[in-house]
């Protein structure tokens, strides 16, 4: 709406803010910043669970709605669309809607089995430390640039 | 508590809000990152990290307390064998699926509808998960005891 910020604020603003974010739950709620948690607890809201930790539900609302506010308020504003530029060049819709979707799927299941992902463990769990947290992300990081790697050899260096 | 409900309404925001500050919730973002093509997503988390270790490391040593959650006490599990298993079938979703779960709900917030897609699959994914014979594994990341503060 209001083009106030840059296409893509640095990573010298970005990164250094997250870690303050990071340290701020952790002062007020003794808590790390994830998010596959966040998935966990809104589900369970959603299916009537018992035990459900409903801060987490506002702060995955929150996760959707902070977005917003840049996305389609602090910047020009996005147009609805299918997103996944450089995979559309590549490969048509349907393929990349049941691609995407397994691909969710595995990952939701490695983020279960693993306790967190990329913003639990990756930037929480190793920032406190953590050496099964330094163990996942070791693991994800090599897995995922092994396998960007080999879908890059199968598309003939397309993707 | 209602207001632990706003402060993690407002960490959402500011979470979400720095994701899409620097596209991360974009598919091409994460994929030139993995295709090693670019490394201003790997001195983002270098850079968080640097910021919060210390930090949180010094205000565990100073036992300060939290305003919701008692002493601040940091969590440092040992490696077993799930966190492997985990972190490996993770990484190989996150690349096929360019996004992993915080900043697929920005996808959709910045209106790319594939976003849609993928949050349907981890919120299949992580169910599957969790009725597996193992316990919910706990880890280090956020899955660790409920706070229902």
């Amino acid at each position: 709406m209001f083009d106030l910020l840059p296409d893509r604020v640095p990573w010298y603003v970005v990164g250094p803010g997250l870690g303050l974010l990071i340290v701020g739950l952790f002062l007020v709620a003794n808590q790390p910043l994830g998010a596959s948690g966040a998935y966990v607890q809104t589900a369970s809201l959603i299916r009537r669970g018992r035990d459900v930790a409903v801060w987490r539900v506002w702060y995955f609302v929150g996760i959707f709605a902070g977005g917003l506010l840049v996305t389609q308020v602090l910047r020009t504003g996005a147009e609805m669309r299918s997103g996944y530029d450089a995979m559309r060049e590549v490969f048509p819709l349907g393929f990349i809607v049941p691609f995407v979707f397994a691909g969710a799927v595995v990952m939701g299941f490695g983020a279960g089995r693993a306790g967190g992902c990329t913003s639990g463990h990756g930037l929480c769990g190793t920032a406190q430390r953590s050496l099964a947290s330094l163990t996942v992300t070791a693991t994800f990081m090599a897995t995922a640039i092994a396998t960007t790697g080999f879908l890059r050899l199968v598309t003939g260096g397309d993707l | 508590m209602a207001r632990m409900n706003t402060i993690g309404l407002l960490f959402g925001m500011a979470f979400g809000g720095l994701l899409a500050a620097a596209n991360l919730h974009e598919y091409d973002t994460i994929h030139a990152m993995l295709r090693l093509d670019e490394p201003d997503v790997y001195l983002i988390m270098a850079s968080a990290i640097a910021v919060s270790a210390p930090a949180l490391w010094w205000l565990e040593r100073r036992g300060v307390i939290t305003t919701f959650g008692g002493r601040l006490s940091l969590s440092r599990s040992l490696p077993e064998r799930h966190h492997v298993q985990g972190g490996a079938l993770f990484g190989v979703g996150w690349a096929i699926a360019g996004t992993c779960p915080a900043p697929a709900l920005v996808m959709v917030s910045s209106g790319a509808m594939l976003g849609l897609v993928a949050i349907a699959g981890l919120f299949i994914g992580l169910h599957l998960s969790q009725r597996t014979p193992a316990p919910a594994a706990l880890g280090d990341g956020e899955h660790r005891e409920v706070v229902s503060v």
